[in-house]
């Protein structure tokens, strides 16, 4: 059950206040600058909250509250612009494997990673970073014994750190399937794509003639693989909805800060309409994408149905809104914020990686067009 | 004359059930009495042709219960936040016309009197909205706009009345109003949010002269209003002597915010979905049909999903207002983002339209601002954009009141 709303309160000021302590933005730099790129004591606290398993039913060991209340959780990743691994393993690997028909890969690799003893990665996207499922760069081939997997596929979050790697990958005849790899497997080879936002880490993931049984399937190769994968890429479209929605108030609030107690012309440049108008444009922008990450991640909670467009809607405008909205942020900080020093930047390249991690807003217009005007004519 | 498509389906619809039935029993209410060639038929008529529509039109919405769903049940109200909702979307959905001629009596004037006027008051006026007077609003002037505070229009007591001398500028369907809810200035010596009364005028008092402004997008609801030695009883004023900046302020109810949603879902409905279904048949300069094109079909899906984001902002801000929490400057964001997605959305669909969309049509001035003349349309969302405080002065009030930025 869904928390009550001050349930959520505390849930939110609980968040707010580890990160806001334990994610500082000199531990964010710390944490990036490590091997591993996030702060596993950090990471352990996540876990002890329960965090991990806000949207893991009871039945299968979580607290069955539902992505609403996983959505403050990311909002507030967000506003910290936290480097963790929760985006890859607690909300996309986990939401794939609750969703996944098989339990006999799922459940043991389900209770390992929502007990954080074991991560998951999730790899959808090709090595293009295209979504779409006619571009998958990695094949499968075989029977329902033993499958061969070939190729690579691109944009992985946190692969490195993984023990199980959920895989989309598309036969010679087109079939979709969605396989669980074991990440150790010595014909799997993870390579690091380094991204201008250092808070996040994404690698190009290969598979040299990878075999893995019958069993490895989610679901069932062709229909059933693709609705599963076009639900984890909601999940995945709506949880970098969330984190945006956060940067995105963050910067709002550093902006309307430092436009109080800097000074020209013997002024706060906050009464000047020119920087007051554009603060409150970004205020629209974050009051917008706040409401419509919550309608989203309810949604999530509801009618299956809906979670294409509910996701489509979201990055056709949240994505954008979001990192315009830094981009301004930046902006009413003037020369400052355009240092390496000051914050500015880190909000804003986050903000921008979440806008495309999981498809270009153009992509998700044109596919909800598809979904609710008239089809082509040519067609 | 006009008529119901089917005059058997008359039923008074009441608050209280089932949402779903009510839903339903919105939508049949809408496909039995909502003309089907109204928008054809009403459009480019004469200003009169408009008013006896309109005046129709809200008889048959008081027929049905339909006419105030916001108000007190004893006033003829009585629907729940929930049930106002369903019946704005329903509304909407069921292309009924808009009941611009009686929305400042019914959603201005009435919670105005329902907050702050005297029993005596509410009993002598609210019955008469429902019955279809129709009122206007003075308060802007030619020198008090963004800064309506400074109105210089002055109410001068003298025994049992007010002199009221001054003039009002945009007060929409003066012409057409039996009664005037008026801000004029009592004390000239207090600061100036200090010194001004909200009265109740008689239109028809000897004194006022109303002239109508045509306006940029071709039809006159608007006026201007003289008023020269106008006498007004005091019984004409609401809450105290001098304290009608705040009560004009009101409170930001719940109701407010669903009138919006009405407009959303026929930005929607109306709007994008129409312009979608219109761009099926248009043709770009190579012959393609426009909807065809990824870019027209990336730039409508882009609107639709604002119009989306926009539904959920007023869901969240009707949220918050039924829990009591404070949305402060949240309906001047909802302001802003709706009213400019119209003019995006107008601008997009008319510069698709290249140079047959400069032709020039008959107006349709009661279906909001979606009648398919679509530059028609675009030069209408100006008024939007600048009416009920501009969009600049919006932008003050997020800033000053939501981010506490420095005057």
């Amino acid at each position: 059950m869904a928390l009550t709303l001050e349930e959520r309160g505390e849930l939110r000021s609980a968040a707010r206040s580890l990160l806001g302590r334990d994610s500082s933005t000199e531990r964010v730099r710390a944490a990036i600058a490590r091997t591993a790129g996030f702060d596993r004591a950090l990471w352990d606290q996540m876990v002890e909250l329960g965090w991990t398993t806000i949207h893991v039913p009871g039945v299968r060991g979580g607290s069955g509250c539902g992505y609403a209340d996983l959505g403050v959780v990311l909002h507030e990743l967000g506003r910290n612009i936290t480097p963790s691994p929760f985006l890859a393993s607690a909300v996309l690997a986990t939401g794939a494997l609750l969703l996944a028909d098989n339990d006999r890969v799922a459940a043991p690799a389900l209770a390992a990673v929502t007990a954080g003893e074991a991560l998951g990665a999730v790899a959808l996207a090709s090595t293009g970073g295209s979504y779409d499922r006619a571009c998958l760069t990695t094949s499968w081939e075989g029977t329902a014994v033993s499958m061969r997997l070939q190729g690579s596929s691109g944009f992985v979050l946190d692969a490195d750190v993984a023990t199980v790697l959920v895989v989309a990958a598309r036969a010679r005849d087109g079939t979709v399937a969605v396989l669980a790899v074991e990440a150790a497997d010595p014909r799997v080879r993870i390579e690091r794509v380094a991204t201008v936002d250092e808070t996040r880490r994404l690698f190009t993931v290969s598979f040299d003639d990878v075999v893995v049984g019958g069993d490895a399937l989610l679901c069932e190769p062709g229909a059933p693989a693709e609705e599963l994968f076009e639900r984890v890429l909601a999940i995945g479209v709506i949880a970098t909805a969330c984190d945006a929605a956060g940067v995105a108030e963050r910067m709002l609030e550093s902006a309307a800060e430092y436009a109080k107690v800097r000074t020209q012309f013997g002024k706060p440049i906050g009464s000047f309409q020119a920087v007051k108008h554009r603060c409150a444009d970004i205020t629209i922008a974050v009051e917008a994408a706040r409401a419509a990450t919550r309608a989203a991640t309810e949604t999530l909670d509801g009618d299956l149905a809906e979670w294409s467009t509910t996701a489509a809607v979201t990055s056709s405008y949240v994505g954008p809104a979001c990192a315009e909205a830094c981009a301004q942020g930046l902006l009413v900080h003037g020369g400052i914020g355009f240092t390496w020093e000051h914050d500015s930047h880190l909000y804003l390249k986050r903000a921008k990686l979440d806008e495309v991690l999981f498809g270009t807003p153009s992509w998700h217009r044109r596919r909800l067009a598809d979904a609710v005007f008239p089809g082509r004519a040519a067609s | 004359m006009w008529q119901s498509s089917d005059t058997s389906l008359d039923i008074m619809l009441e608050p209280g059930g089932d949402l779903e039935d009510l839903r339903c029993g919105v939508r049949d209410w809408c496909a039995a009495h909502v003309p089907v060639d109204w928008r054809d038929r009403q459009r480019g008529v004469s200003h009169e042709r408009l008013v006896e529509f309109m005046r129709w039109w809200g008889g048959c919405l008081r027929e049905a219960g339909l006419l105030a769903p916001h108000w007190p049940r004893e006033w003829g109200g009585g629907f729940t936040i929930r049930e106002q909702i369903v019946i704005a979307e329903e509304l909407a959905r069921g292309d009924a016309p808009r009941n611009g001629l009686y929305h400042v009596g019914i959603f201005n004037v009435a919670p105005t009197l329902v907050h702050s006027a005297t029993a005596e008051q509410r009993a002598r006026f609210l019955p008469g909205i429902w019955n279809g007077e129709v009122w206007c609003q003075g308060y802007s002037e030619p020198n008090a706009g963004s800064d309506l505070a400074s109105l210089q229009t002055r109410a001068e007591r003298d025994g049992e009345h007010y002199v009221v001398n001054g003039q009002k500028v945009w007060t929409s369907w003066a012409k057409e109003a039996d009664w005037c809810m008026l801000l004029a200035r009592t004390d000239v010596s207090a600061p100036k949010h200090k010194g001004i009364s909200c009265l109740i005028v008689d239109m028809r008092t000897p004194g006022i002269e109303v002239r109508p402004i045509k306006q940029a997008w071709g039809p006159a609801d608007f006026n201007e209003v003289f008023f020269d030695d106008v006498v007004v009883p005091t019984e004409g004023l609401i809450g105290a002597e001098n304290n009608g900046w705040a009560v004009a302020q009101g409170t930001l109810a719940a109701e407010r915010a669903v009138a919006i949603i009405d407009m959303t879902e026929r930005l929607r409905c109306n709007g994008i979905e129409a312009a979608a279904a219109e761009a099926v048949a248009w043709r770009l300069e190579n012959g393609q049909p426009a909807l065809d094109d990824d870019v027209v079909r990336e730039t409508l899906a882009e609107r639709y999903a604002e119009v989306r984001v926009l539904r959920h902002m007023l869901d969240g801000m009707i949220d918050d207002i039924l829990r009591g929490a404070d949305v402060g400057g949240t309906s001047s964001i909802i302001k802003v983002f709706y009213t400019e997605l119209l003019y995006k959305l107008t601008k997009y669909v008319t510069d698709l339209q290249g140079v047959a969309g400069q032709l020039d049509a008959p107006v349709l001035a009661c279906a909001g601002w979606e009648t398919a003349f679509w530059m028609n349309d675009y030069i209408h969302s100006f008024g939007w954009i600048i009416g009920g405080g501009t969009n600049d002065i919006q932008r003050n009030v997020i800033g000053d009141r939501m981010l506490g930025l420095p005057r």
